[in-house]
């Protein structure tokens, strides 16, 4: 039994103002007003998406003129480190050749080849790290 | 003496209520520590305006007309809006733009509750102010009903207040019953996505002001304005500017406010079946907006290799940064290393923009 029209009509009681049109017109701004916010955010997202694509690609460029040369080696086989006690992951031992780079900005780039090659610490070894000018 | 006492034979059992009332907002600012900084002036205040005769009557209504409703528009509310902007930190947003649909689903409730009032019978502009409750965002709620006069801006306020202030009671079990535990345990990475820079912070809020004026023209004043503060903040030449934004400014205008919605408290206004019936609205409008953004996380979980949580789809409502804190939370419960935090943040301010659009909206719309 559909009560709906039963319901109403205790609310038009009260309000004296059912209007079906009303309704029609509430769903339809509804409709419309929600598929809306969906889009804007959807192109302010977007955006976002393009401007981080332009900076990505800036940025790319800016790594071209002034490289580092690393030369990462995994060991698969056995940990980095010769002796018996093994290493906690974030730690590496072993000797390392600087060339034209400070110390702090070798450790960040020793721990972005890890991070990126989710390779741990203790079982990358760097030979050496060097500073390549563009010609 | 007769003078001295007439007061107490005018005190009508409607006003005793409002200060009941009045007294039970207090409590919940104190006690409870549920939007203090709202509920504790709107508290005093409904105390304040119905004393009989009161002599504060006179003085909250020119309040009223001067920070609210004026020839010139919603001035305090959006005054509000630039300490708002200056506050927000979008960087979990622009991390992972994909987070901003879920800001979109959760003004479902807006909506549906739009549609719910009118079949109530309410007038349109009286339903469109009363679904701007799901909004969840107190200053887009009075500017949205005042500049469609709704004659409700008491009961829509105390409704809307409250259930920001009552997020972390009415959100958790309408999340627990959309999903399943095993979605409740889906972990996210938090190492996704780089950082923006400091243009991309920079240019945010302007070209989002300038996508949302094309569209919804008059919602201009509300997202200019809170971009406004953003962009005091993210410029980093502005500093003190931001700070007394951010502090300063939304204090004085939050205590304006408070106090000033009192003058729509007034018992014979505000004790009607239709408060009720209002804060019943309200309380669709919040689950239904935690009902959509869990829903589409859902969905979106059907296409996606990497599952996202569906409990972050929840924070799209802009009750910020509670709504937010309420699902790292309930993740943490399920999972004590599942951190939520940065996603759902992300979420609750992409919820802060898109309520604001939806407000413009509504009132390109109706107007």
């Amino acid at each position: 039994m559909n009560i709906t029209p039963q319901l109403l009509g205790i609310f038009t009681d009260i309000y004296g103002s059912y209007d079906a049109m009303n309704i029609q017109r509430a769903l339809l701004i509804a409709l419309v007003g929600f598929i809306t916010v969906i889009v804007v955010l959807a192109c302010i997202a977007l955006f976002i998406k393009f401007i981080a694509f332009i900076f990505a690609v800036i940025e790319k460029k800016n790594e071209k003129k002034v490289s580092t040369v690393i030369t990462p080696i995994e060991h698969h086989s056995s940990p980095a480190q010769t002796s018996d006690v093994t290493l906690p992951e974030t730690e590496s031992q072993g000797e390392l050749e600087l060339i034209g780079v400070d110390e702090p900005t070798a450790a960040i780039l020793m721990a972005l080849v890890s991070y990126k090659t989710n390779i741990p610490l203790n079982r990358l070894a760097f030979r050496s790290i060097k500073l390549v000018e563009d010609e | 003496m007769g003078v001295l006492l007439e007061n107490f034979s005018t005190v009508t059992f409607s006003q005793v209520a409002m200060w009941i009332i009045g007294a039970v907002l207090i409590f919940l600012a104190i006690k409870k520590e549920m939007e203090p900084s709202l509920l504790l002036p709107m508290g005093f205040g409904a105390i304040l305006i119905n004393l009989p005769n009161s002599g504060a009557q006179h003085i909250i209504d020119v309040m009223f007309r001067v920070g609210i409703d004026n020839e010139f528009g919603e001035l305090m509310p959006l005054i509000l809006f630039i300490g708002i902007g200056a506050m927000i930190d979008f960087t979990p947003l622009l991390t992972n733009p994909k987070l901003m649909l879920f800001g979109a689903a959760a003004q479902f409730g807006i909506f549906f509750t739009l549609c719910l009032a009118s079949l109530l019978g309410f007038d349109l502009k009286d339903a469109a102010s009363i679904g701007i409750i799901g909004a969840a965002d107190g200053p887009t709620a009075i500017a949205v009903s005042m500049e469609l006069g709704s004659k409700y801006i008491g009961a829509i306020m105390v409704a809307a207040y409250s259930y920001m202030a009552l997020v972390p009671l009415v959100q958790p079990p309408i999340i627990k019953l959309c999903t399943t535990k095993k979605e409740r345990l889906i972990r996210m990475d938090n190492t996704a996505g780089k950082a923006p820079s400091k243009l991309t912070k920079i240019l945010f809020p302007i070209v989002v002001t300038i996508i949302v004026g094309l569209v919804a023209p008059d919602a201009v004043a509300l997202i200019g304005f809170l971009m406004f503060g953003n962009l005091i903040r993210e410029c980093g030449v502005l500093n003190s500017l931001s700070e007394t934004a951010q502090k300063v400014l939304a204090n004085l205008v939050t205590i304006f406010l408070g106090i000033t919605i009192a003058a729509r408290m007034r018992a014979e206004e505000f004790l009607t079946v239709d408060t009720l019936l209002i804060i019943a609205l309200g309380l669709f409008a919040f689950i239904f907006d935690t009902f959509a953004g869990v829903m589409l996380a859902k969905f979106m979980n059907l296409f996606s290799k990497k599952k996202i949580n569906p409990m972050i789809g929840a924070a799209g409502i802009s009750a910020f940064p509670m709504s937010a804190r309420v699902v790292h939370k309930m993740g943490l419960e399920e999972d004590n290393q599942n951190f939520l935090l940065m996603h759902s943040i992300g979420v609750n301010v992409s919820g802060q923009i898109a309520s604001v659009i939806a407000g413009g909206l509504i009132l390109t719309f109706f107007r």
